[in-house]
């Protein structure tokens, strides 16, 4: 079987033999669901060990026409960008199965949607054709609703502001409120990406929608461009977390379960920036060097913003959350460049964010079933009982503030490099702020939840990961030192495809001169 | 042989009926009625102006629609025994559950 | 063995080690067993690195580098080892401040639970990996990376009684303090790179000599050096730092871990002197952290805070060196310093081991009780102040000769040694002179063995290690190799026993008071007390960073979102008003079925 056909239909194979499942088979439940994502993963290491890293460019292409009078068609292949994310998928998807082991509730439910969800980032990921793009990009969007509005949390908060009289009926906190919220906001943004996409459809003559062919006899003048690509760049920002539209993000991964929260922030968010690359900007090159300043400024808006609001925040949740809302200011910000460090570091650190924010959600779970509570102010002394949670949280924190050896440095590092060197130099900056903001407000939670006197009394039975609750996180803590210390790991095959497509958007190749050194 | 205005006219009168018994009574079964009266009073007119135009189509289809008001019936009749088993009574009025 | 396996191995057997003490749950659990393998690995790295050092004396050089991250198909980063000259002392210096310190932690945290103590020599080992790494470094990325990971430790192991809020506190000031620092040490890399599209040493020293760097740049790495080797403003994290348990205080913000800003200085010597602005600024930063920690620590009664204070002031001294081209001095002040200060530090963890207190006023008449411990502090105390014989006389010689030339500077400089060793007097005999003041101190205790052996070994290179001047500067082809007796070495050494006589007069046994703060010192004493600095800091965080964040923080919730929510509440609201057309009586969908139809009909009569 073709193997990107495999990875992406494992899930959904699965999803449905636990729906033919009986009611109570737990244990089976779980075995298949596992199962599936591991074949997935599998999956995503094989095409990893298969593609041609020296040829570089789009491997094991497939293509079967759907529709073929509108040019619609089931065309799949990998290229460098997509290796990485597909691995990235594979390992948070895996690890989220994993900390889903606790569900009880509709358990058989839960992961039906969860892993029909990942069928489809891992569809979206691999897709050539738009139209097949859009549609997987939905499947993996719309189960978030349901999946946060019957497992989701909820939290009540007091209501203030300016505006507070106006939204008292809101229910804000309520798990349906966040469901509802990031739906809707997500589903706006679909309308401006379908909208975005159509206009390329049209723009090639309306006869494929294949991003590879639509390549070579695709008019757009550049009027038309300076249209579509901000209606792209929000679309899919909305998804990344983008400035002003971010705010469906703290309260929906507030509200969602742990492998939810896993799966949105460590692989969701990634479609909504791999999304602004490779059809905003590699598609539209004019668009997008003329709205590079535009994304740039938001992005670091996003950075500084998101670190901010993190710091101000009191739910460990939210803080994870925001923090993710500035991290993927990171990748916006390397996109923007429009340089090869900064695009190989924008790919980076989706996956360094993802596995990051993977484990972050993992741990966060663990920590709230075992405390019950999330509120950081009341917790401390937690490394007493939990000497394991502790080290993956803070192993987790360094990454998130960049230090070298973690993933998240080699990331950060090639962004700021990336922004140095673009037009913009002064972009660095703001990338650095957010970096050194981050630091101040991961080791005060992490003070604050860990170190210092244990509370007594106020805690029972703490402990730490037991099991199977130790697989997920100790998964992510090896992949962020590993891919610290090993960034070629991936970089390679990044790069590879950063050139290629960095080279359409500038108009000239951006590879080195010289004779390329083999790793 | 009767003008085919006739049977419209028929037709029309049936129409309005059913629909004066659709929007003035209470009682489900009454309403059922009502809307088999509006059917049949199209199914007149299918007939005779494919009579009148020596079109055997008209009566075919009239045939046809017949057959739907049947299903159409077994549908509503499922609904009233329903209702009358869950409420015990079938006025239409107290039906209003739905509302926004 | 091959010179190349070898230095992989110094590198990567202490991080071998890091992971099994620390991911191996048995040998994790067992913290003598962790401990015993983590000692008998730095022992072995020590051993190499002596064979290394021997190597480089033959005048070898190894320099291997393998690609780190691609940008364009070609390297970006490298990682890299290397063996010269400059890299082999420091290899040494590190193993083997770190052998010490690790057997004499054995036995001064045998009280620690078993399972702290695993965590300790994880971290310890961690630390040795971070420290040769950076040593090997073949260019600034990789330099860069280690020096991070070395700040990483010092954060773990000053947290290291992480229920102590203090040390809580002081583990995180350390880490943000080197993050500010480091952030600007990131922007200097970056601009290196746009500039020069290189890191590597040799590479860039060739560059800087057609293209000098710009003062900005130059500046911005040496804030990296400032916050790791506690230079003024960024020294606030040192002090904080002897919350950690004393022997990490003696390896990493002693002997080690701080000097690496000084490494630094010394192996990217030819970046900073291309700027000579810069290097001048380095100098003056540097000369004024010394002044300014010296008469910081002659007011500390703590014995950890007043040699704390007394490694930033030294460091200071390094630092002013390099600023004024002595990069030989520094070097060589940086290795006899890692010697006695190591030793001062252990030898002070001797005495807290003993009376179970910091506090010098605490202490008094050791000298009965711990005899050995009295004589190897000594040595220390005669070595920092510059007495003839013991090596720092001759590493802070060549520092104060390097700073001739500019006067102002080199008066300080000596009045820096004058202090240095009124301070250092001073704790010695309020410690072991005189009578005990404390029920610890009367019930003081010598140490063992484990804990006295490392510091006999660090005594005698505290001693020896000053003749070794030329020989050092041979291997280093820093400078030529030279001592020799000048007025600044006789005036240095007037003021260092002008120091040690004040501090036997005003606080020796026959001093009235011999705790109390002398009056010419007591404006000194009011300004520490008010802690400018450290309020300035404070102010900065709460003030500024907490206050944005509770802005930024509002205006998202109640501002941004707001907007959001407000969509919502419209929707909401729009939907409430339309919702009594919806009666849900069938009837009346029927009868709007109706009008509907008729309207429409009567459109299309009219309007068709």
């Amino acid at each position: 079987m073709h193997l990107l056909t495999l990875i992406v239909l494992a899930p959904f194979i699965a999803a449905m033999v636990i729906i033919a499942l009986p009611d109570r088979a737990r244990a089976a439940t779980r075995l298949v669901a596992i199962t599936g994502a591991g074949v997935s993963l599998a999956g995503a290491i094989a095409t990893i060990l298969q593609y041609d890293l020296a040829r570089g460019g789009l491997q094991m292409q497939k293509v079967v026409p759907l529709v073929p009078s509108l040019g619609i068609s089931y065309a799949v292949a990998v290229d460098g960008w997509s290796l990485s994310l597909l691995l990235l998928t594979g390992i948070i998807l895996f690890a989220g199965c994993w900390a889903s082991w606790t569900v009880k509730d509709r358990d058989r439910d839960f992961y039906v949607l969860l892993l029909v969800l990942s069928a489809g980032v891992f569809g979206v990921f691999v897709s050539l054709d738009m139209f097949v793009f859009f549609l997987f990009y939905e499947i993996a969007v719309l189960p978030m609703y349901l999946l946060i509005g019957i497992w989701g949390s909820t939290k009540k908060v007091e209501i203030q502001g300016p505006l507070a009289p106006f939204l008292k009926r809101l229910d804000i906190g309520g798990r349906e409120y966040a469901a509802m919220k990031l739906t809707l906001m997500l589903l706006m943004g679909s309308a401006f990406i379908l909208v975005g996409i159509l206009a390329l459809y049209m723009a090639g003559g309306g006869k494929t929608f294949n991003m590879e062919l639509l390549r070579g006899n695709m008019v757009m003048s550049r009027d038309t461009q300076l249209w579509v690509f901000p209606a792209l760049w929000v679309g899919f920002g909305t998804l990344a977390g983008l400035f002003p539209f971010h705010t469906w993000s703290p309260d929906g991964h507030a509200a969602a379960p742990t492998a939810v929260s896993m799966l949105h922030a460590g692989v969701l968010m990634k479609l909504g920036a791999f999304g602004v690359i490779r059809v905003g900007m590699v598609m539209l090159p004019e668009g997008a060097q003329a709205w590079a300043l535009v994304v740039g400024i938001v992005a670091s808006i996003n950075v500084v913003y998101g670190a901010f609001s993190a710091m101000s925040q009191k739910d460990l949740k939210y803080i994870i959350a925001y923090s993710s809302v500035s991290h993927m200011g990171v990748v916006m910000l390397g996109a923007a460049t429009l340089t090869v460090s900064g695009w190989n570091g924008a790919v980076f650190q989706m996956f360094a964010h993802g596995i990051m924010t993977g484990a972050f959600f993992a741990l966060v779970g663990l920590i709230y079933e075992k405390s019950h509570t999330r509120d950081v102010a009341s917790m401390g002394g937690f490394a007493k009982f939990m000497p394991g949670i502790s080290v993956v949280f803070t192993l987790g924190c360094l990454s998130s503030l960049g230090l070298p050896g973690t993933a998240g440095f080699v990331a950060e590092f090639l962004v700021f490099l990336g922004a140095y060197k673009s037009a913009h130099g002064w972009w660095m900056l703001p990338g650095i702020l957010g970096a050194f903001i981050t630091a101040i407000y991961v080791l005060k939670a992490t003070r604050q939840i860990f170190w210092g006197p244990f509370p007594e009394g106020r805690f029972e039975h703490l402990e730490d990961a037991r099991g199977t609750e130790w697989v997920a996180i100790s998964m992510l803590a090896v992949c962020l030192v590993l891919f610290g210390f090993w960034p070629n790991l991936a970089l390679t095959g990044v790069d590879k495809a950063t050139v290629e497509y960095l080279s359409r958007v500038v108009g000239t190749s951006v590879a080195a001169a010289g004779p390329a050194l083999v790793p | 042989m009767v003008p085919v205005s006739s049977y419209m006219l028929l037709a029309a009168g049936m129409f309005s009926m059913g629909l004066y018994g659709v929007l003035t009574r209470k009682n489900v079964l009454g309403i059922l009625l009502s809307v088999e009266l509006m059917a049949n009073a199209v199914n007149v007119n299918l007939v005779a102006i494919g009579r009148s135009l020596g079109d055997g189509r008209g009566e075919a289809f009239a045939l046809f629609a017949i057959a739907l008001t049947v299903a159409e019936v077994v549908v509503g009749l499922a609904i009233v025994i329903f209702l009358h088993r869950s409420r015990r009574s079938i006025d239409v009025d107290q039906a209003a559950s739905m509302h926004g | 063995m091959k010179s190349q396996a070898l230095l992989l191995l110094v590198v990567v057997l202490p991080a071998l080690c890091a992971g099994v003490t620390g991911l191996i749950p048995y040998v994790r659990r067992r913290g003598m067993l962790a401990g015993t393998l983590s000692s008998l690995t730095v022992l072995a790295t020590l051993v190499m690195s002596l064979v290394l050092l021997g190597r480089a004396n033959g005048g070898e050089k190894v320099i291997v580098n393998v690609q780190w991250m691609p940008e364009a198909g070609k390297t970006l980063a490298e990682f890299g080892l290397r063996l010269d000259g400059i890299s082999a002392p420091m290899l040494v210096v590190v193993s083997l401040v770190a052998a010490m310190v690790q057997i004499y932690s054995l036995s001064y945290l045998h009280e620690e639970p078993s399972e702290s103590l695993g965590r300790y020599f994880t971290w310890h080992s961690l630390f040795v990996f971070s420290m040769q790494a950076l040593v090997v470094s073949t260019n600034l990325m990789q330099l860069f990376g280690a020096w991070e990971l070395v700040g990483l430790c010092s954060y773990l192991l000053i947290g290291y009684w992480w229920a102590k809020p203090s040390a809580g506190k002081a583990a995180v000031k350390a880490f943000w303090v080197n993050k500010f620092g480091d952030a600007a040490f990131l922007i200097a890399i970056i601009l290196f790179h746009a500039q020069y599209k290189t890191w590597d040493i040799d590479a860039l020293e060739n560059q800087v000599r057609v293209t000098p760097p710009g003062a900005l740049v130059v500046l911005l790495l040496f804030m990296g050096v400032m916050s790791k080797s506690a230079q003024f403003p960024l020294h606030v994290w040192l002090p904080d730092a002897m919350e950690g348990p004393t022997p990490v205080s003696a390896l990493l913000h002693a002997a080690t871990m701080v000097a690496a800003g000084v490494y630094l200085l010394v192996r990217f010597f030819p970046v900073f002197a291309a700027n000579a602005d810069a290097l001048t600024v380095i100098m003056y930063i540097g000369i004024f952290t010394a002044l300014f920690a010296a008469l910081t620590a002659t007011v500390q009664t703590d014995v950890k805070k007043v040699l704390a204070y007394s490694t930033c002031s030294q460091l200071g001294y390094m630092v002013a060196a390099v600023g004024a081209g002595g990069k030989l001095a520094a070097y060589f002040h940086l290795t006899t310093h890692a010697f006695f200060k190591a030793l001062l530090f252990l030898a002070a963890g001797s005495i807290i081991h003993g009376v179970h207190s910091n506090e010098l006023p605490a202490m008094g008449g050791l000298w009965k009780k711990m005899k050995l411990t009295t004589v190897l502090f000594g040595i220390g105390v005669l070595a920092i102040a510059g007495i003839p014989g013991f090596s720092g006389f001759f590493s802070k010689d060549l520092v104060l000769e390097q700073l001739e030339h500019h006067t102002v500077v080199w008066v300080v400089g000596l009045l820096t040694a004058g202090l240095t060793a009124y301070y250092m007097g001073k704790a010695f005999v309020l410690a072991f002179a005189g009578e005990a003041r404390s029920d610890g101190a009367a019930h003081a205790h010598e140490s063992g063995l484990l804990m006295t052996g490392p510091m006999v070994l660090l005594a005698v290179l505290a001693v020896v290690a000053g003749f070794f001047a030329n020989p050092f500067a041979r291997l280093t082809h820093l400078a030529e190799p030279g001592f020799h007796l000048t007025t600044t070495g006789i005036l240095a050494l007037v003021l260092a026993l002008g120091g040690l006589g004040a501090a036997w007069l005003f606080h020796g046994p026959r001093a009235k008071d011999p705790a109390a703060v002398p009056g010419f010192l007591a404006p000194v004493d009011a300004l520490v007390k008010a802690g400018l600095v450290d309020r300035f800091y404070e102010w900065s965080y709460r003030v500024v960073m907490l206050g944005l964040a509770k802005i930024i923080g509002w205006v998202d919730r109640y501002l941004v979102d707001g907007v959001m929510n407000l969509f919502g509440w419209v929707a909401l609201e729009g939907g409430a008003a339309l919702r009594v057309v919806q009666t849900g009586r069938a009837p009346d969908y029927v009868f709007a079925v109706v009008v509907g139809l008729v309207a429409l009909m009567a459109w299309g009569y009219v309007g068709g």
